[in-house]
Protein backbone atom coordinates (compact mmCIF):
# COMPACT_ATOMS: atom_id res chain seq x y z
CA UNK A 1 0.00 0.00 0.00
CA UNK A 2 3.05 2.26 0.09
CA UNK A 3 2.53 3.42 -3.49
CA UNK A 4 -0.98 4.62 -2.90
CA UNK A 5 0.03 6.30 0.34
CA UNK A 6 -0.59 10.00 0.23
CA UNK A 7 2.56 12.06 0.78
CA UNK A 8 2.11 15.72 1.52
CA UNK A 9 4.04 17.71 -1.03
CA UNK A 10 4.89 21.38 -1.02
CA UNK A 11 5.53 23.74 -3.90
CA UNK A 12 8.61 25.94 -3.76
CA UNK A 13 9.67 28.65 -6.18
CA UNK A 14 13.29 28.88 -7.26
CA UNK A 15 14.69 31.98 -8.90
CA UNK A 16 16.79 31.36 -11.99
CA UNK A 17 18.84 33.31 -14.50
CA UNK A 18 16.55 34.84 -17.13
CA UNK A 19 15.74 32.55 -20.07
CA UNK A 20 17.43 29.58 -18.41
CA UNK A 21 14.27 28.16 -16.82
CA UNK A 22 14.15 25.07 -19.04
CA UNK A 23 17.87 24.37 -18.57
CA UNK A 24 17.45 24.68 -14.81
CA UNK A 25 14.59 22.15 -14.85
CA UNK A 26 16.77 19.67 -16.77
CA UNK A 27 19.72 20.31 -14.45
CA UNK A 28 17.59 19.82 -11.33
CA UNK A 29 16.51 16.42 -12.65
CA UNK A 30 20.13 15.58 -13.49
CA UNK A 31 21.25 16.59 -9.98
CA UNK A 32 18.51 14.46 -8.44
CA UNK A 33 19.86 11.33 -10.10
CA UNK A 34 23.04 11.53 -8.00
CA UNK A 35 21.36 12.62 -4.79
CA UNK A 36 18.77 10.18 -3.55
CA UNK A 37 18.38 12.06 -0.27
CA UNK A 38 16.57 14.91 -2.02
CA UNK A 39 13.06 13.97 -3.03
CA UNK A 40 11.41 16.01 -5.75
CA UNK A 41 8.28 14.74 -7.46
CA UNK A 42 7.85 17.38 -10.17
CA UNK A 43 9.56 20.47 -11.55
CA UNK A 44 7.92 22.95 -13.86
CA UNK A 45 8.69 26.15 -15.73
CA UNK A 46 5.53 27.90 -16.89
CA UNK A 47 6.08 30.41 -19.69
CA UNK A 48 4.07 33.04 -17.86
CA UNK A 49 6.39 32.92 -14.86
CA UNK A 50 9.68 34.23 -16.22
CA UNK A 51 12.80 33.76 -14.13
CA UNK A 52 11.38 31.12 -11.82
CA UNK A 53 10.90 27.38 -11.72
CA UNK A 54 8.42 25.65 -9.43
CA UNK A 55 9.45 22.57 -7.51
CA UNK A 56 7.03 20.11 -5.95
CA UNK A 57 8.67 18.21 -3.13
CA UNK A 58 7.75 16.48 0.13
CA UNK A 59 11.02 17.74 1.65
CA UNK A 60 11.75 20.85 3.67
CA UNK A 61 13.04 24.10 2.20
CA UNK A 62 16.55 23.29 3.50
CA UNK A 63 16.74 20.35 1.07
CA UNK A 64 15.69 22.61 -1.79
CA UNK A 65 18.45 25.07 -0.78
CA UNK A 66 20.88 22.15 -0.92
CA UNK A 67 19.57 21.32 -4.38
CA UNK A 68 20.00 24.92 -5.55
CA UNK A 69 23.68 24.84 -4.70
CA UNK A 70 24.16 21.94 -7.10
CA UNK A 71 22.33 23.48 -10.04
CA UNK A 72 23.97 26.09 -12.26
CA UNK A 73 21.83 29.16 -13.07
CA UNK A 74 19.68 28.58 -10.02
CA UNK A 75 19.85 31.81 -8.02
CA UNK A 76 17.78 31.51 -4.87
CA UNK A 77 14.92 29.67 -3.27
CA UNK A 78 11.96 31.88 -2.45
CA UNK A 79 11.25 31.71 1.27
CA UNK A 80 7.90 30.17 2.04
CA UNK A 81 5.58 27.76 0.32
CA UNK A 82 3.08 28.17 -2.47
CA UNK A 83 -0.47 26.87 -2.30
CA UNK A 84 -1.52 24.42 -5.01
CA UNK A 85 -4.36 26.74 -5.95
CA UNK A 86 -1.80 29.41 -6.86
CA UNK A 87 -0.19 27.28 -9.54
CA UNK A 88 -3.28 25.40 -10.72
CA UNK A 89 -4.01 27.87 -13.52
CA UNK A 90 -0.61 27.18 -15.11
CA UNK A 91 -1.56 23.52 -15.50
CA UNK A 92 -4.80 24.03 -17.37
CA UNK A 93 -4.22 27.07 -19.54
CA UNK A 94 -7.37 28.43 -21.06
CA UNK A 95 -7.31 28.82 -24.84
CA UNK A 96 -6.30 32.30 -25.98
CA UNK A 97 -9.36 32.49 -28.20
CA UNK A 98 -11.67 32.38 -25.16
CA UNK A 99 -14.00 35.36 -25.32
CA UNK A 100 -13.62 35.81 -29.07
CA UNK A 101 -16.70 34.92 -31.12
CA UNK A 102 -17.81 35.48 -34.68
CA UNK A 103 -18.63 39.14 -35.14
CA UNK A 104 -16.26 40.34 -32.42
CA UNK A 105 -14.31 43.44 -33.40
CA UNK A 106 -10.61 43.03 -32.76
CA UNK A 107 -7.42 44.97 -33.32
CA UNK A 108 -4.43 43.15 -34.77
CA UNK A 109 -1.46 43.72 -32.49
CA UNK A 110 1.26 41.92 -34.45
CA UNK A 111 2.24 41.06 -38.00
CA UNK A 112 1.96 43.11 -41.22
CA UNK A 113 -1.54 44.35 -40.37
CA UNK A 114 -0.58 45.60 -36.92
CA UNK A 115 -2.89 48.36 -35.73
CA UNK A 116 -5.70 47.49 -38.18
CA UNK A 117 -9.17 46.78 -36.93
CA UNK A 118 -10.98 43.68 -38.14
CA UNK A 119 -14.17 41.65 -37.71
CA UNK A 120 -13.87 38.02 -36.66
CA UNK A 121 -15.37 35.64 -39.24
CA UNK A 122 -14.30 32.26 -37.89
CA UNK A 123 -12.77 30.92 -34.68
CA UNK A 124 -10.70 27.72 -34.62
CA UNK A 125 -10.48 26.76 -30.95
CA UNK A 126 -8.27 23.71 -31.43
CA UNK A 127 -5.61 25.56 -33.42
CA UNK A 128 -6.19 28.76 -31.45
CA UNK A 129 -6.48 30.68 -34.69
CA UNK A 130 -9.05 33.18 -35.83
CA UNK A 131 -9.98 34.30 -39.33
CA UNK A 132 -10.70 38.00 -39.64
CA UNK A 133 -11.62 40.50 -42.32
CA UNK A 134 -10.10 43.94 -42.18
CA UNK A 135 -12.52 46.80 -41.49
CA UNK A 136 -11.15 49.35 -43.89
CA UNK A 137 -10.34 46.98 -46.71
CA UNK A 138 -12.28 47.52 -49.97
CA UNK A 139 -12.37 43.84 -50.81
CA UNK A 140 -13.08 41.40 -48.01
CA UNK A 141 -9.95 39.28 -47.75
CA UNK A 142 -9.96 36.67 -44.99
CA UNK A 143 -6.78 36.69 -42.93
CA UNK A 144 -5.98 33.92 -40.46
CA UNK A 145 -4.01 35.02 -37.42
CA UNK A 146 -3.00 33.50 -34.11
CA UNK A 147 -5.39 34.09 -31.27
CA UNK A 148 -2.76 35.88 -29.20
CA UNK A 149 -2.08 38.37 -32.00
CA UNK A 150 -5.32 40.24 -31.48
CA UNK A 151 -6.88 42.42 -28.83
CA UNK A 152 -10.65 42.42 -28.38
CA UNK A 153 -12.18 45.88 -28.87
CA UNK A 154 -15.89 45.20 -28.93
CA UNK A 155 -17.91 42.08 -28.34
CA UNK A 156 -21.13 41.35 -30.16
CA UNK A 157 -24.33 41.99 -28.25
CA UNK A 158 -27.05 39.72 -29.47
CA UNK B 1 34.41 24.22 -31.11
CA UNK B 2 31.21 25.96 -32.05
CA UNK B 3 28.14 24.19 -30.76
CA UNK B 4 25.60 22.76 -33.16
CA UNK B 5 22.38 24.62 -33.81
CA UNK B 6 19.95 24.02 -30.96
CA UNK B 7 17.54 21.24 -31.74
CA UNK B 8 13.91 22.24 -31.64
CA UNK B 9 12.05 19.93 -29.30
CA UNK B 10 8.70 18.63 -30.43
CA UNK B 11 5.69 17.75 -28.36
CA UNK B 12 2.99 15.13 -28.90
CA UNK B 13 -0.37 16.83 -29.40
CA UNK B 14 -2.22 13.92 -27.78
CA UNK B 15 -0.38 13.40 -24.52
CA UNK B 16 1.81 16.56 -24.28
CA UNK B 17 4.94 14.39 -23.99
CA UNK B 18 8.18 16.02 -25.19
CA UNK B 19 9.45 13.79 -28.01
CA UNK B 20 13.00 13.33 -29.31
CA UNK B 21 12.34 11.21 -32.37
CA UNK B 22 9.65 11.13 -35.04
CA UNK B 23 6.86 9.54 -33.01
CA UNK B 24 5.64 9.77 -29.43
CA UNK B 25 7.03 6.99 -27.24
CA UNK B 26 3.97 6.93 -25.00
CA UNK B 27 1.03 6.88 -27.37
CA UNK B 28 2.77 6.10 -30.68
CA UNK B 29 1.23 9.14 -32.32
CA UNK B 30 3.20 11.11 -34.90
CA UNK B 31 1.02 14.16 -34.44
CA UNK B 32 3.81 16.39 -33.14
CA UNK B 33 4.03 20.13 -32.66
CA UNK B 34 6.96 22.54 -32.42
CA UNK B 35 4.75 25.29 -31.09
CA UNK B 36 4.40 24.71 -27.38
CA UNK B 37 4.89 26.54 -24.12
CA UNK B 38 5.60 25.73 -20.51
CA UNK B 39 7.93 22.94 -19.45
CA UNK B 40 7.10 20.28 -16.90
CA UNK B 41 9.24 17.43 -15.61
CA UNK B 42 7.41 14.74 -13.70
CA UNK B 43 9.79 12.67 -11.58
CA UNK B 44 7.33 10.72 -9.43
CA UNK B 45 3.80 10.74 -10.88
CA UNK B 46 2.38 8.66 -8.04
CA UNK B 47 3.00 11.30 -5.40
CA UNK B 48 2.76 14.45 -7.44
CA UNK B 49 -0.31 16.65 -7.21
CA UNK B 50 0.75 18.36 -10.44
CA UNK B 51 0.81 15.01 -12.26
CA UNK B 52 -2.57 14.12 -10.79
CA UNK B 53 -4.07 17.38 -12.02
CA UNK B 54 -2.55 16.91 -15.47
CA UNK B 55 -3.64 13.22 -15.59
CA UNK B 56 -0.06 12.08 -16.08
CA UNK B 57 0.95 8.60 -14.94
CA UNK B 58 4.34 8.28 -16.60
CA UNK B 59 7.48 10.12 -15.50
CA UNK B 60 9.14 12.32 -18.11
CA UNK B 61 9.13 15.68 -19.82
CA UNK B 62 5.86 17.37 -20.75
CA UNK B 63 4.64 20.63 -22.17
CA UNK B 64 1.97 22.63 -20.38
CA UNK B 65 0.47 24.03 -23.55
CA UNK B 66 0.61 22.68 -27.11
CA UNK B 67 -0.70 24.47 -30.16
Amino acid sequence: MTDAEEIKTTIYAMKTTAKQERTVVDNIVKALEDHDEIRVVAVMAPDELKGYVLIESPDSIARIEQLREMVPNARAVVKGEMAFSEIEHFLVPKPVVTGIDEGTIVELIAGPFKGEKAVVKRVDTSKEEITVELYESMVPIPITVRGDNVRVIDKTHE
Amino acid sequence: MASKTKKVLRVCRNCHHVVDGEACVTCGSSNLSEDWAGYLYIVDPKHSKIAEKMNIDMPGRYALKVR
